[in-house]
């Protein structure tokens, strides 16, 4: 800031600004041969431009290294970052809304706690749950101004009541995620806002951190602060979630702090969670079959082999990927996955009608072939389109069908639309009909010389014409098939949907150990406080103590 | 010397083959880098390992089409064989049992080796000593017994 003001102001004469080879700008007097750090301000006298007297040096040189004269020390550099300052802290201070717990809290035995919503229990008047910023609850008897930990049994049924409806609410707002954040929203919101306030004030950045709605079981009504969840929806204004890495940086920060070793704090037992508490359940099925919605969705060809897949990488960047824990499992699943699709597809060829080689051919001579060419020019001028090197079509075929069509186009157009309406008059009804689309015609017009060698507008005339004369097509109806897909896209909705539950389930999970962390952290610089404080023995030695204890 | 074929004039070959000639590519590709990498700072003995390597791997890739999720024909197959795609005597004994993952068929030649007997490669990890990482002089092969 300091810098930026003086350079507004123009050098007095004779001074001349310089950048030293460290990158210091420094100022050189000409005429005095003086060299200073500070920038020099015109003298009230301009007749006798003497320099400013270098007052301090050492103070004068670290204002142009700001940066690197900041306390970095631990705490204070958390709370404490300069407006301008670009330091290198890497990707994390991006997270520093969520992630960014600042440290001052650490320092504290524990971590406070803070109401964050307040809800009427029904059929009890003046009697409020409360949820806290750490995920406990409590009951407060507004009437008595009495709050209790434990929760009173004639309280139960009321915060059943509570609990239910609120996982009612959850439940359908997982149900309809692509709807508007609108109605859901202000379903929540109202509940939350009047509290929100309190936390707002002390820590405006940290606070949406706790904007939580939580889901609860409804069976057990003691505290479990495992059963709060986190939606996502709430945090609009903070889309960067807390993630691992995070985590990972904070427990390692805490444990160098401690010197302890990375074994002893960072063990995530991963197996350890159960699967699917509070949410759906997430068999084995279903990690196979989201495996495989993975492999749908990104258009993997069943044909590939596996190693190609490894290599490529594309997957692993889905969620979906973490649903079997072992390569091993993934390469069962998708060897039963590539089996079942080749399957798929060699039926899906079988049924559907050859694609004749032909019908391109045609259309290719169609446009290009002229009399004025003989075959051996025409094959020489196009070989390198695709339809000239089709390997299923032979080049004597090629010929053939050229020069038919050569011969054809110089017939008269009378013939030619006769020929036109013999061909279409002898399809069946089942292939031409008056639904059949222009686009659409069935594939033994398309492939027929008779077809091409007219005109193309004045063809599709002729061919629009008869069609709209013909009569519909006996009907047939797939309503079976569209169920069995709707009940398919149900399925794999409900995958979706167990897989969300269960990674919230386990972010729900290392928060928790975060927090135990921190609790144990806590108490443990208590102890050190108090440790410290008794090794703090003075010359008179234990009366000190006793001294102070009477007092 | 035999006539020159070109390639329009050459059979087609066999119906599905499209379906796997971008991954067929991509083995040749991979065959012919391999065949081109510099050797200067190699092993002596290792130099052929990544050859072997790719034809062990296309073979595999071969075989399991046909034999595991049948997604060839019979046809395709056997031309893909004539062809040189896959390693036909190799493939043979993934047939039998005992050899289902061997690795080429240098290894189980007893006849070349100092004891007569088979490669350590074929050594089934149970029966190898603790901490004992091998790779096979002919392919580096790390262990190719049917119970590993």
């Amino acid at each position: 800031m300091l810098k930026s003001t003086h350079k507004t102001t123009a050098l007095p004469e004779g001074w001349t600004e310089h950048k030293a080879p460290t990158g210091h700008l420094y100022y050189y007097n000409s005429s005095t041969k003086q060299s200073t750090y500070t920038r020099p301000v015109a003298a009230p006298l301009p007749a006798a431009p003497t320099p400013p007297p270098p007052n301090n040096p050492s103070q004068s040189f670290l204002q142009y290294q700001s940066v690197d004269s900041q306390p970095s020390a631990g705490t204070a550099f958390n709370n404490f970052l300069p407006a301008g300052q670009s330091h290198g802290r890497g990707g994390f201070q991006s997270n520093r809304g969520r992630g960014g717990h600042d440290r001052s809290r650490d320092s504290r035995p524990q971590p406070t706690d803070k109401p964050i919503s307040r809800h009427a229990i029904p059929d009890n008047e003046s009697w409020f749950l409360i949820h806290t910023k750490l995920g406990r609850r409590f009951v407060y008897n507004a009437a008595k101004d009495q709050s209790f930990w434990r929760i009173p049994d004639k309280l139960k049924d009321g915060i059943l009541a509570l609990d239910q409806q609120r996982t009612r609410e959850k439940a359908e707002a997982l149900a309809a995620p692509k709807e508007p954040e609108a109605p859901q929203g202000a379903a929540e919101r109202p509940v939350i806002e009047p509290t929100q306030a309190q936390p707002r004030d002390a820590e405006a950045e940290d606070s949406s951190e706790y904007e939580e709605v939580e889901v609860t079981d409804d069976e057990e009504d003691d505290e479990n602060p495992s059963k709060r969840q986190r939606t996502e929806d709430d945090a609009p204004d903070e889309p960067v979630e807390f993630n691992e890495d995070d985590i990972a940086y904070q427990l390692a920060a805490m444990g160098q702090e401690y010197g302890l070793d990375p074994g002893e704090y960072g063990d995530e037992n991963m197996d350890g969670w159960e699967e699917g508490d509070a949410g759906l359940e997430m068999t084995e099925e279903d990690s196979a079959a989201l495996f495989k919605d993975l492999l749908n969705d990104f258009g993997i060809n069943p044909y590939s082999p596996w190693e190609k897949l490894v290599e490529e990488g594309k997957l692993v960047d889905d969620l979906r990927y973490t649903a079997l824990t072992s390569m091993k499992a993934r390469k069962e699943v998708w060897e039963e996955w590539s089996k079942e699709k080749i399957k798929t597809l060699r039926e899906l060829r079988a049924k559907a009608e050859k694609k004749d080689p032909r019908i391109p051919y045609l259309t290719f001579l169609q446009k290009y072939a002229t009399p004025k060419l003989y075959w051996p020019e025409f094959k020489r001028k196009y070989k390198k389109e695709s339809e000239m090197r089709d390997s299923t079509m032979s080049d004597k075929d090629r010929e053939k069908f050229y020069r038919e069509h050569i011969n054809r186009l110089k017939l008269p157009q009378s013939t030619l639309k006769s020929d036109l309406s013999t061909l279409l008059k002898a399809q069946p009804l089942s292939q031409l009909n008056n639904t059949t689309l222009p686009s659409h015609l069935p594939s033994a017009v398309l492939a027929d010389i008779r077809y091409v060698s007219l005109d193309s507008g004045i063809r599709d005339e002729l061919v629009e014409g008869y069609i709209s004369t013909l009569p519909p097509p006996l009907d047939t109806n797939d309503e079976e098939e569209t169920e069995e897909k709707a009940k398919e896209r149900q399925d794999r909705q409900r995958r979706q949907k167990a897989l969300e539950d269960r990674e919230r389930h386990v972010a729900e999970e290392k928060r928790r150990q975060k927090r135990n962390l921190e609790f144990g952290k806590g108490r443990l610089r208590e102890e050190e406080a108090e440790i410290a404080r008794a090794m703090n023995v003075s010359k008179k030695g234990l009366k000190d103590h006793l001294m102070e204890d009477e007092t | 010397m035999p006539a020159i074929r070109h390639a329009s004039k050459r059979k087609a070959p066999p119906a599905g083959f499209s379906d796997i000639e971008d991954d067929l590519l991509i083995f040749s590709n991979k065959m012919k880098d391999a065949e081109n990498a510099p050797t200067t700072s190699v092993p002596r003995h290792q130099v052929h390992w990544p050859i072997f390597q790719i034809s062990h791997q296309r073979s595999r890739y071969v075989y399991e089409l046909y034999y595991e999720k049948e997604a060839i024909s019979k046809e395709l197959y056997e031309w893909l064989l004539k062809n040189g795609y896959a390693d036909k005597m190799l493939i043979a004994k993934w047939k039998k049992t005992g050899y289902e993952k061997l690795c080429c068929l240098r290894c189980v030649q007893t006849k070349e080796t100092n004891f007569n007997s088979t490669c350590i490669c074929r050594v089934p990890k149970a029966q190898m000593k603790e901490d004992q990482a091998v790779e096979c002089v002919s392919c580096g092969c790390r262990g190719c017994a049917s119970s590993d």
